[in-house]
């Protein structure tokens, strides 16, 4: 079988909305119409071109605070507003997943892969420019350089704070950046022997070459900059000896202003030589993007060769062609992956808002839309166990990670929950802005399908049109709504037994008639809206619609 | 309507949505399943008995060394972390020993232990310690051996043993009620059987019954190949789950009652919420075995005092938090009258290192002291009080408290002494003969030949007290060196007195 040899055939729409799917938060069907007849390779060379990695910033959005719609990033530290301009970013964040004004790009998804990764917590961080500093690291080194981007977060004053890099000091090491670092960021716990990558001695070792950096102006209120810092008087100038599992490397011992950087250099070079980091890092991008379920035969000619690649000297740790190379590749398309993941709550809800066509306020003017629209989808995601930037730990989000991967997302509980807010499409309860309730307009997508609207066919009329059936009406539906083609026997159920509700299809015909001869009488709506409601509302809650 | 009634009433939901989605042989009576049950004799097990356990995990690594704390040893342990130690004069002192006193914010927590409703065990951990949260997370979840990765969970082995073929035909007339119940969002990796969790996940008994309702109508059971089709096929299980178990989760929530007070909404006492509603759901009458709830923010690295006091602060507040809740559900269940068919037990990823840190906090450590909760325990303390002057010496002169309890003996009683699963059964899901430590049994016996003084030669751990029955074990000697006291001797092995010394017996 071949893995990742380059995907050659022109993608169909059924190919086209695979890589969307797992490239993006969802497509629309504008999208997939336009991937649709491009090679692989185009298509994932757009979804990397059509990156803005300088989105606007986030801005004030309580109508009642001065300058609504203007960014508060440039203004001193505001303690009072701290927590609310924490969730404005949050929002800020999942608007840029969700716009859909702008051609599709990958950066959003693999930037919420690499918050994942080398997590961090708004709640524990707990100073909003902190925060927005690292959202603009991850995203500005997504698809860079995986050393600079190691390098780069160490010494994060978000992650300084979220694993206690600033309180890591000479003589007094605090041990939770030096372990995460190895366990989580760079070569993980075990090798697939089940052999440790490294030794308890070593977290302490790692915690000594990392002590000194400080970070300024926390939570300083007033302040208008802040900045990490090195002070030398706290690093540990020892040499550090790491054991045979880091080929027992010595990181000599530096004093002075430039210690901190020359030591951190050394070692995060010793974690990319450790021949385990790149298949870990490697493993979990397939994890993510093609299927959770890692089979030796995928480890061997899947992630072993992708490791070697992304370790390459002609490669050298860039991670953009190693997205690219998996993006593009056979296995990616395999019919057999398709489907393969349990969507998250992200791929749940912001997936829907965008394959439905809800539209995303414009933040800078309708900043009161566009954060009801968020606060609604950002509590639903939380009580999802997905609460952006917000991981429960340093693991990141469970089905990451956990035994079952991305299984973890369902259970009975959320289950319940996700039924919840694919119901509110149907039902249309929540107000964005007035005249823009969140949900399908299902009544307007059928009427879209009839042609000839206002003439019907009928014994007086026989040169009329026909009226759309309940299967044109199922088919339309249907269309890029599942990743797996659904049985006969379940769309005559969705038909009979869910739509019709048992009772025979003509009557849809007559129902439907009634309404194109009066389609503002209100109770001729009704009727088939009812009975599309019925449909969509079962269809959603399938399991077909949970996976992608 | 009484329970039975809503079953059979309940069965004309069920069964339809059971039927079309699954196979659904094992759902009447005449099934092969529900037949070897009968004839296993598992009617009339204690699985179908009311006995319960109450998981509770703390997440993140418990500081032991400031929860419990070897007062005997008081400067010793001064020394060790004198920018978070507890003054002595602050610590709770508890009956019936000096040695020993608890956190000043656990007062719930010692008035359980005075009045014989909390036991301590003393410095748990397991071989060859995992430092890592997720590493030693699993090991105590699975019950694995350090240097073996399991992708069971030690609980959910037992049910799968209990109720095997779960989720298929569940709910049955023979366990009409889930057979695990988390109260949250996700189900742990303790609750893991072979295919799935055992468990399911409710957050809120109530609105999960008005998102889920009675069910409705099921698609055909067609499923595409491949991973696709394993990954509808459980979710739709998931969805059959759900519906039939929200009634019977509502009608036990519904009929049962809180009778003590918990800890108002503004404390944010999430463990008091979720044992809320665990005690409403047993007092409802609901069957579930095991219930798993838990606490988060035990991983302080950094400040874990305040202002320099080391009485306030994170730590103290989660302290606080447990004791009450412990005390709230602890009562609960006594004014209910179902105090004596419940257990709980604590547990967390690892201790904390036994010296703090620069910050007023602790790194990751090894062994740390667990608790049980209820009427059933027979001893107040097992093992002994860590021993501070012998400490596990590493890099950078760390040190951390060595192990005496391997926590798979305390999971080894819950399952023969507690579920009565038997003793081939239960070394069999643990993947091992782990050795009692008499928690349910008010007789220390022996483990091995050796001394009387040796804690090692007792099952608790530590020395018999004058008020305890012993039993000398067959095979075993014991050589007792100076005059002792005890309630009663069951001699099936030997005692080797030394010259001149008696063994004095109460009765």
């Amino acid at each position: 079988m071949p893995f990742l040899d380059p995907y050659t055939a022109v993608l169909d729409t059924r190919a086209a909305a695979h890589l969307l799917r797992r490239a993006t938060f969802g497509p629309t069907q504008a999208e997939i119409t336009q991937f649709t007849g491009l090679t692989a390779s185009q298509a994932v060379n757009n979804l990397i071109s059509n990156a803005v990695a300088t989105p606007p910033p986030p801005v004030e959005m309580d109508e009642t605070a001065p300058n609504p719609g203007q960014t508060f990033l440039d203004k001193p530290f505001n303690g009072d507003r701290n927590f609310q301009f924490g969730m404005f970013i949050k929002y800020w964040w999942m608007g840029l997943m969700t716009q859909q004004n702008t051609p599709p790009s990958l950066l959003d998804k693999l930037t919420l892969f690499w918050q994942n990764h080398f997590v961090t917590t708004r709640e524990t961080v707990d100073d909003y420019r902190f925060v927005d500093r690292y959202l603009r690291l991850l995203r500005t080194n997504a698809l860079g350089n995986f050393r600079t981007f190691v390098t780069a977060i160490t010494k994060d004053p978000a992650m300084l704070r979220y694993l206690n890099g600033n309180e890591n000091e000479a003589l007094n090491p605090n041990e939770n950046y030096g372990r995460e670092l190895q366990e989580l960021f760079t070569c993980g716990a075990f090798d697939l022997t089940g052999a440790k990558n490294y030794t308890e001695d070593d977290v302490k070792t790692a915690a000594r070459v990392l002590t000194g950096w400080k970070y300024t102006n926390f939570w300083t209120v007033g302040s208008t900059s802040f900045a990490t810092t090195f002070d030398p008087t706290k690093h540990d100038t020892a040499n550090k000896t790491f054991s045979a599992k880091h080929n027992n490397t010595v990181i000599t011992g530096r004093t002075g202003a430039t210690a901190g950087d020359l030591e951190l250099d050394d070692l995060v070079t010793m974690l990319l030589n450790h021949p385990q980091t790149a298949k870990f890092i490697c493993r979990k991008l397939y994890r993510w993007y093609v299927n959770p379920n890692v089979t030796t035969d995928i480890e061997t000619n899947v992630i072993v060769p992708l490791a070697t690649f992304f370790a390459s000297a002609g490669n050298n740790w860039a991670i953009q062609p190693v997205v690219v190379k998996l993006l593009n590749s056979q296995i990616f398309f395999d019919e057999s992956n398709r489907g393969a993941i349990v969507k998250s709550p992200a791929e749940l809800l912001i997936g829907s808002v965008r394959f439905f066509n809800q539209p995303v306020p414009t933040i800078a003017t309708d900043y009161v839309a566009f954060r009801k629209l968020f606060e609604f989808v950002h509590y639903r995601m939380q009580n999802l166990q997905m609460n952006t930037l917000d991981q429960p730990t340093v693991f990141g989000f469970e089905p990451y990670f956990q035994t079952g991967y991305t299984k973890n997302w369902m259970n009975t509980t959320t289950v319940a929950l996700r039924n919840d807010f694919t119901d509110a499409l149907i039902w249309r309860w929540y107000e964005v802005k007035p005249g823009y309730n969140l949900g399908i307009d299902l009544l307007a997508w059928a009427t879209s399908l009839q042609p000839d609207f206002a003439n019907i066919k009928s014994t007086t009329n026989p040169t009329g049109t026909d009226p759309i059936s309940c299967e044109q009406v199922l088919d339309a539906f249907l269309i890029n709504l599942f990743t797996t083609d659904l049985f006969q026997s379940q769309k005559n159920f969705l038909i009979d037994t869910i739509m019709m509700q048992l009772i025979p299809r003509t009557s849809w015909t007559f129902e439907w008639n009634a309404y194109r001869a009066n389609p503002t009488d209100s109770y001729r709506r009704n009727v088939p809206t009812w009975r599309l409601q019925n449909l969509m509302r079962y269809m959603l809650r399938m399991a077909e619609y949970h996976v992608f | 309507m009484n329970r039975r009634n809503f079953l059979a009433a309940a069965s004309a939901y069920t069964l339809p949505v059971m039927l079309n989605g699954f196979e659904l042989k094992a759902m009447t009576g005449q099934s092969a399943l529900v037949q070897s049950l009968l004839a296993s004799g598992a009617v009339q097990d204690s699985l179908v008995s009311d006995r319960v356990l109450v998981i509770v995990y703390l997440n993140g690594g418990n500081d032991g060394l400031n929860t419990v704390i070897p007062v005997d040893q008081y400067a010793t342990y001064q020394g060790l972390r004198s920018n978070i130690a507890l003054p002595q004069n602050t610590l709770l002192t508890l009956d019936g020993t000096s040695t020993m006193a608890f956190h000043p914010s656990m007062t719930g927590m010692r008035d359980l232990y005075n009045s014989g409703r909390l036991t301590v065990l003393n410095s748990v951990s397991y071989p060859n310690p995992d430092q890592s949260h997720f590493r030693s997370t699993d090991i105590w979840m699975t019950a694995a051996d350090a240097n073996v990765n399991l992708t069971t969970g030690w609980s959910g082995r037992y049910l799968e043993d209990r109720y095997p073929g779960y989720p298929v035909g569940y709910p049955n007339t023979q366990m009409e009620d889930p057979l695990a119940i988390q109260i949250g969002y996700l189900t742990s990796t303790a609750l893991l059987g072979s295919q799935q969790s055992m468990g399911i996940a409710i957050n809120d008994p109530q609105s999960f019954y008005e998102l889920v309702g009675a069910g409705g109508d099921v698609s055909p059971s067609d499923v595409p190949g491949g991973d696709a089709g394993s990954l509808i096929t459980f979710i739709r299980r998931q969805q059959a789950l759900a519906v039939g178990y929200a009634g019977e989760i509502k009608i036990a929530f519904d009929a049962g009652k809180n009778l003590a007070t918990y800890a108002a909404d503004s404390v944010h006492n999430y463990l008091s919420d979720q044992l809320k509603i665990v005690a409403r759901l047993i007092h409802g009458g609901l069957k579930t075995k095991i219930f798993f709830v838990s606490m988060g923010g035990f991983d302080t690295h950094s400040g874990q005092i305040l202002y320099d006091d080391p009485r306030i602060g994170p730590h103290a507040d989660l302290l606080g938090k447990l004791s009450a809740a412990l005390w709230s559900f602890q009562e609960d269940l006594r004014l209910q009258g179902t105090q004596d068919r419940v257990v709980g037990m604590t547990f967390s990823d690892f201790g904390r290192r036994a010296n703090s840190n620069a910050s007023q906090g602790t790194d990751h450590g090894v062994a740390a002291p667990q608790f049980m909760f209820g009427t059933a325990m027979k001893h107040r303390t097992i093992g002994q009080n860590a021993n501070l002057s012998d400490l596990i010496v590493s890099y950078g002169n760390n040190k951390d408290i060595k192990m005496q309890i391997d926590f798979r003996r305390i999971y080894a009683d819950v399952l023969n002494d507690w579920f009565g699963a038997g003793r081939p059964k239960t070394n069999s899901l643990l993947l091992n003969n782990f050795p009692t430590l008499s928690i349910f049994s008010d007789v220390c016996e022996t483990v091995a030949s050796g001394a009387w003084t040796d804690p090692a030669t007792w099952t608790v751990g530590r020395v018999p007290t004058p008020t305890e029955n012993i039993r000398v074990n067959a095979g075993h000697v014991v050589t007792l060196a100076q005059n002792t006291i005890v309630r009663s001797v069951k001699l099936y092995g030997k005692i080797a007195y030394s010259p001149g010394v008696s063994l004095r017996v109460t009765g």
